[in-house]
């Protein structure tokens, strides 16, 4: 009843647009990182906004704190969305580690530290979405979830102008490092025209 | 004149207005190669830092900005040249890159430009990143505004968690802070002590010298507890001459080395007001948590029972629950 947002062979063709362009991210950010990445294969749904809450929710079931996550919007090529990183299970000295930052001296070092993670892994990711899809994406600045809201009330809360959205989840982890964090690529149903119209071209 | 010439006018004048926007819009913009030398310095940057054309172009940004931290700023520009991929500062993480004045110096409140910047890549013809635009917007409203709000914000948290009396949690919050030691006792396991007191016949206080002395009865006896308690500890009132503390981290007779110091100190205690001396006594009752305790109403219940048993046993005492 949902699948009308998509139908079968568009789902396939963006499971496999977004593989290959993880592939792609896997690679430029061993580049930047080096290290060695690993993506999981994407998985493609169809949500509403309870279900990313409860999505979210799950992610986060190791501890009662606020969720550690960032957004950031991203429009192009009649597409719009937004990339939701969240940490899990990641050590922040690690992260710092992995950065190459030389400590984390205070909350706001550690806030910096998730947004620059976060611009890293959404930038390679959806610029490799982009490339797939012969479109340029512009970036808003990321923005920390739970400092200011909780994501999973705003969600649960029925004022939201959308009733489901495209999701595209992917999980990476770093080895040899305690990070892992899931990556959601939100497309809300009124701004997916532009993505049908991409995908139907690359079926044709 | 031939096409080309006609061209060539057009382009020249399609760049000067181009140009003629980079240098006026109300952002900063920078353009500098992969080591960091200038190339291009728009008005707002000039007028912001005082710095002209001529004393930045070609020169490194961390030469002309010493205060720009070098090691955080590659890093972040690190990104850019190989990602291809745009990065972003705010105000929240680092209020400014470059330390400029506000931009209204009579009326404005703030010290300095608040920032917030985004670090564009620049492909050559080839699709090569081999220049970085550094883009600073003045965030200065936006970022008063939004601390003015977290000011407010906290205050009312403040106020709404407070007895206005004594200063302590008022009994809403301190419940909300009991339930959560209770489930963090579930969690982790960590001893933790109830302490519920009770001023010893407080309404005899109040009806021989009537309630202001009464009030700072209380009061004093709400300092004293104050005194006592260590930061992790969580002190409420109650109800009206009833308290409750939390010690986490403690056990029972932890908490009855607690309770015995702070019942012997108000036993000395001389409250003196309204040209009156008042000495009064408190009881308590101590409970640790344990497994059989199912809820944070049943550890309530059974230090309140304890407590009952210290006015049973003639006040001026403490007793922990068996």
């Amino acid at each position: 009843m949902r699948a009308h947002l998509l139908t079968e062979d568009q789902r396939d063709c963006l499971q496999e647009i977004t593989n290959v362009a993880m592939g792609r991210a896997g690679d430029r950010l061993a580049r930047l990182l080096d290290v060695f990445v690993v993506l999981s294969i994407p998985h493609v749904s169809i949500l509403n906004p309870t279900d990313i809450a409860m999505a979210l929710h799950s992610l986060n079931r190791e501890s009662n704190d606020v969720v550690h996550g960032v957004c950031q919007g991203f429009i192009g090529g009649g597409i719009a969305g937004e990339a939701m990183l969240i940490f899990n299970g990641t050590d922040f000295n690690d992260l710092a580690k992995l950065l190459k930052y030389d400590r984390v001296a205070d909350e706001q070092a550690e806030y910096e530290l998730l947004m620059d993670t976060a611009n890293v892994l959404n930038g390679a990711c959806l610029k490799g979405l982009a490339e797939q899809l012969d479109t340029h994406f512009s970036f808003g600045p990321p923005m920390l979830l739970g400092q200011h809201c909780n994501i999973a009330d705003l969600l649960q809360n029925n004022n939201m102008t959308w009733k489901q959205a495209l999701v595209v989840e992917i999980n990476y982890s770093i080895e040899n490092h305690k990070i892992n964090c899931d990556l959601l690529i939100v497309i809300a149903e009124h701004s997916i025209s532009g993505l049908v119209e991409k995908l139907n071209y690359l079926l044709d | 004149m031939t096409t080309t010439n006609k061209e060539m006018t057009k382009f020249f004048e399609d760049v000067h207005w181009l140009m003629d926007i980079l240098q006026n819009i109300d952002v900063g913009l920078v353009v500098m190669d992969k080591n960091y030398k200038i190339a291009l310095w728009n008005s707002f940057m000039q007028n912001h830092s005082g710095k002209a054309p001529e004393d930045v172009l070609q020169r490194s940004i961390f030469t002309v900005f010493p205060e720009l931290s070098e090691a955080w700023f590659k890093h972040k520009a690190q990104s850019v040249f190989v990602l291809q991929n745009a990065t972003f500062t705010t105000w929240e993480q680092r209020p400014y890159l470059f330390r400029f004045p506000h931009y209204r110096p009579i009326t404005g409140t703030a010290e300095h430009m608040y920032q917030n910047s985004t670090i564009i890549p620049l492909m050559d013809s080839k699709g090569n990143v081999e220049q970085i635009c550094l883009i600073v917007y003045d965030v200065t409203d936006t970022a008063i505004n939004k601390m003015a709000q977290q000011q407010a914000n906290n205050q009312l948290q403040n106020l709404s968690r407070t007895d206005h009396l004594t200063g302590l949690f008022n009994r809403g919050y301190w419940e909300l802070r009991l339930i959560q030691e209770f489930k963090r006792f579930d969690r982790y396991d960590q001893a933790s002590t109830l302490i519920m007191m009770d001023i010893d016949h407080f309404k005899k206080v109040n009806d021989k010298y009537g309630h202001t002395v009464g009030d700072d009865v209380i009061r004093q006896v709400s300092r004293a507890m104050k005194e006592q308690v260590r930061d992790l500890d969580i002190a409420g009132r109650y109800g009206g001459e009833e308290f409750g503390v939390i010690l986490t981290g403690t056990d029972a007779q932890g908490a009855a080395v607690f309770a015995e110091r702070l019942r012997t100190t108000i036993e000395k205690m001389v409250v003196i007001s309204e040209g009156q001396q008042v000495r009064f006594t408190i009881s308590m009752g101590i409970s640790q948590l344990s497994d059989k305790i199912v809820d944070h109403r049943g550890w309530i219940e059974k230090a309140d029972a304890a407590l009952y048993q210290s006015k049973e046993g003639g006040r001026n005492r403490y007793t922990i629950a068996s």
